[in-house]
């Protein structure tokens, strides 16, 4: 094969290209300031013993990450509650998201209040939602125990007890996050054409055959992308457990960022803190990279 | 037997009806096209067939089966979209599959028909494909072949061409027409192409405004439009109309601007009993001759305003009296324009047309 000949720019095409870079300098120049140094200046934390309760400043390698991965077991129990609620309030979240969603999208005359519904508690501030669960669970005037007790049985201790706290912190999670999955389902089933519907009921499908073998197929993109959007966001959870137990009883409902944000915050740990941020951050971007090979392979197909 | 039999079908949404009570009787085995202009109604009518729509009143029936009440999948019917509406997750195999793999037919079974129909169709070589993968085409075959599996009691199709570019249609076209003589099932067609219409059907249902118009084989309705609506919808351009009246013994037609048509023997007795009415006078392009020769052939000078010529015949734009009608005519035929040429109006072909109903007046000898 020949050598291609390799064309030069012409003046005009450098002239653009200056003026590119130009006009990317500022968006550069902000980002570097807001995103790329505050990571840089954690990295470089977790490698110091840093202490705003002690005096100095000093470089102890990887130490602060040893000490988590292999000593510190309320880290690990953090990441451990933190599993527990992905696993649950994730897949939770999907199939109610999935069935308000397939809910929102009925030909109803007037469409605003469920669309409004769905809304509503995606729009909610998260710390808001954390106190009307922790009001609604509370042990004397909650609506929970009241309806306990007016069926007749003994009220329980919900936040109290490590075991009914996590329960009540998984359904406020995903009354709070169902309606982010229901919106990018609806999305998704608004994509997918009338007539694919109308051709299988021609072919002979039912309804229940129609979800199978049409629906479920045609939002599985807007279903992973839900899946992966959601972990990435719950590897986060603060807020509600935060309003709700604050991590109590003792250290049993406590995620990775309370736990995070109370070393830093609370205990005023720096160099720790950063240490275990950056653990949450690889966490995430191992996460993350999940999600873009899946756009990347997708992207490729079509 | 799978004829399809409608009875004063009627469709209302709320109190606006949209289909006004329609009759009609498609045979088995009968290449049936239902053809007007956009909002007419077909596709709704057709849609009420295949059951994807309510029938407001009436009956249909289907191989003998009222089938008002029955859901499209119990009605043993095969649809073709305009958008094809593949199933994009699976296989060619798979989408012509569905429907027999939903009818629980045994594996074997679904296995050869689908390889016959794919061979039929040319598709064989397609089956592991998905639809993206395909030409707009390949996918339309597809669609067919989704259809001609099931061996059902009638094709629907709703205006299955009308996403192809033009050469790619008349190829599909014939494909449509060969299928059909060789499975010979009833179809029911939907178009808004006249040349569609034509090519293909044995019965046509030409539809305004959610009523019948006419139904007749291609021939009656290119040759004897029951109404001014079906002569001017067909034809490619479509008939000439001027507005005339008749003197008083039936012998001539009289065109505005003074000109006058001797009208043959055969169909004076016809005329003279509208001596005297205002009516629209309908001429084909192609009964318009560059030349007047022959019999029953009247001459009139026009003024040629436009000449398009299209190769096989050239179009002319023609100045009569105060109208203007387009001609058809032969490539060689001395034609240019500014010139005033004696055009000849082939007399035993004319039509007539009451103005105010826009229907034709026939006579069982025209």
């Amino acid at each position: 094969m020949a050598a291609a000949k390799k064309y030069k720019l012409s003046k005009l095409e450098r002239d653009e290209r200056r003026l590119g870079f130009v006009l990317l300098a500022p968006a550069a120049a902000l980002l570097t300031a807001v995103v790329v140094y505050p990571i840089a200046e954690l990295l470089a934390n977790s490698l110091y013993s840093f202490r705003l309760t002690r005096p100095g400043y000093r470089f102890i390698g990887l130490e602060n990450f040893t000490f988590a991965l292999f000593e510190d077991d309320r880290f690990l129990q953090s990441v451990l509650n933190t599993a527990i609620l992905i696993g649950v309030t994730v897949p939770g979240a999907l199939v109610i998201g999935l069935g308000l969603a397939l809910l929102a999208n009925q030909p109803f005359k007037v469409k605003w209040p469920v669309r409004l519904g769905l809304l509503l508690p995606w729009a909610l501030p998260l710390v808001f939602a954390g106190l009307i669960f922790r009001w609604f669970f509370d042990y004397r005037q909650g609506f929970v125990n009241w309806l306990i007790e007016l069926a007749g049985f003994a009220p329980p201790q919900w936040l109290s007890d490590p075991h009914l706290a996590f329960v009540a912190l998984c359904i406020a999670i995903v009354w709070k996050s169902s309606s982010f999955m229901a919106l990018i389902l609806l999305a998704g089933l608004q994509t997918i054409p009338k007539s694919l519907y109308e051709a299988a009921e021609v072919d002979g499908a039912s309804r229940f055959q129609q979800f199978v073998e049409i629906t479920l197929p045609m939002l599985k993109p807007a279903i992973v992308v839900a899946l992966i959007f959601r972990t990435i966001t719950a590897i986060q959870t603060f807020d509600i457990p935060y309003a709700m137990t604050n991590g109590g009883p003792g250290s049993a409902t406590e995620t990775m960022a309370m736990y995070i944000h109370k070393t830093t915050i609370d205990f005023l740990d720096i160099g720790y803190g950063s240490a275990l941020a950056t653990l949450m951050f690889l966490i995430s971007i191992a996460a993350t990279s999940v999600y873009l090979r899946h756009t990347k392979r997708d992207g490729g197909r079509n | 037997m799978s004829e399809i039999v409608l009875k004063n079908v009627v469709k209302a949404y709320g109190t606006t009806p949209v289909i006004h009570g329609v009759d009609l009787h498609i045979a088995s085995g009968e290449f049936c096209v239902f053809v007007g202009p956009s909002g007419c109604g077909k596709s709704t009518l057709l849609r009420m067939i295949a059951g994807l729509e309510g029938i407001s009143d009436g009956e249909i029936s289907i191989g003998g089966t009222l089938v008002n009440d029955l859901p499209p999948r119990e009605r043993d019917i095969a649809m073709v979209f305009q958008d094809y509406a593949l199933y994009p997750h699976k296989t060619v195999f798979e989408n012509m599959a569905f429907g027999l793999r939903l009818r629980k037919r045994p594996s074997a079974e679904i296995e050869s028909r689908v390889r016959e129909a794919a061979q039929i169709l040319q598709i064989d070589h397609l089956l592991e494909r998905r639809p993206g993968q395909l030409s707009g085409g390949q996918r339309q075959r597809v669609a067919m072949g989704r259809a001609i599996v099931r061996n059902p009691k009638a094709f629907l199709f709703d205006e299955p061409l009308s996403n192809l570019d033009a050469q790619l249609r008349s190829e599909m076209r014939v494909e449509i027409n060969k299928l059909h003589k060789r499975l010979r099932n009833t179809v029911v067609y939907v178009t808004h192409d006249q040349v569609e219409a034509m090519t293909l059907a044995d019965k046509i249902v030409v539809l305004s405004a959610g009523r019948i118009v006419q139904v007749g084989t291609p021939d009656e309705i290119y040759n004897r439009p029951a109404a001014k609506f079906v002569a001017g919808f067909t034809g490619s351009p479509p008939m000439n109309f001027l507005p005339c009246s008749i003197d008083a013994d039936g012998a001539a037609i009289l065109l505005d601007g003074g000109i006058r048509l001797p009208v043959p023997q055969a169909r004076r007795a016809v005329c003279s009993k509208l001596a005297g009415r205002r009516l629209d006078f309908g001429i084909r392009p192609e009964h318009i001759l560059a030349e007047a020769v022959g019999s029953d052939v009247a001459t009139v000078p026009a003024h040629v305003q436009l000449v398009e010529p299209l190769g096989s015949d050239t179009l002319g734009l023609l100045r009569i009296g105060t109208g203007e009608i387009t001609g058809r005519f032969a490539p060689e035929a001395p034609l240019s324009a500014g010139a005033t040429i004696q055009a000849g109006f082939a007399m035993n072909k004319f039509h007539l047309f009451a103005p105010d109903t826009g229907d034709a007046i026939r006579d069982p000898g025209w």
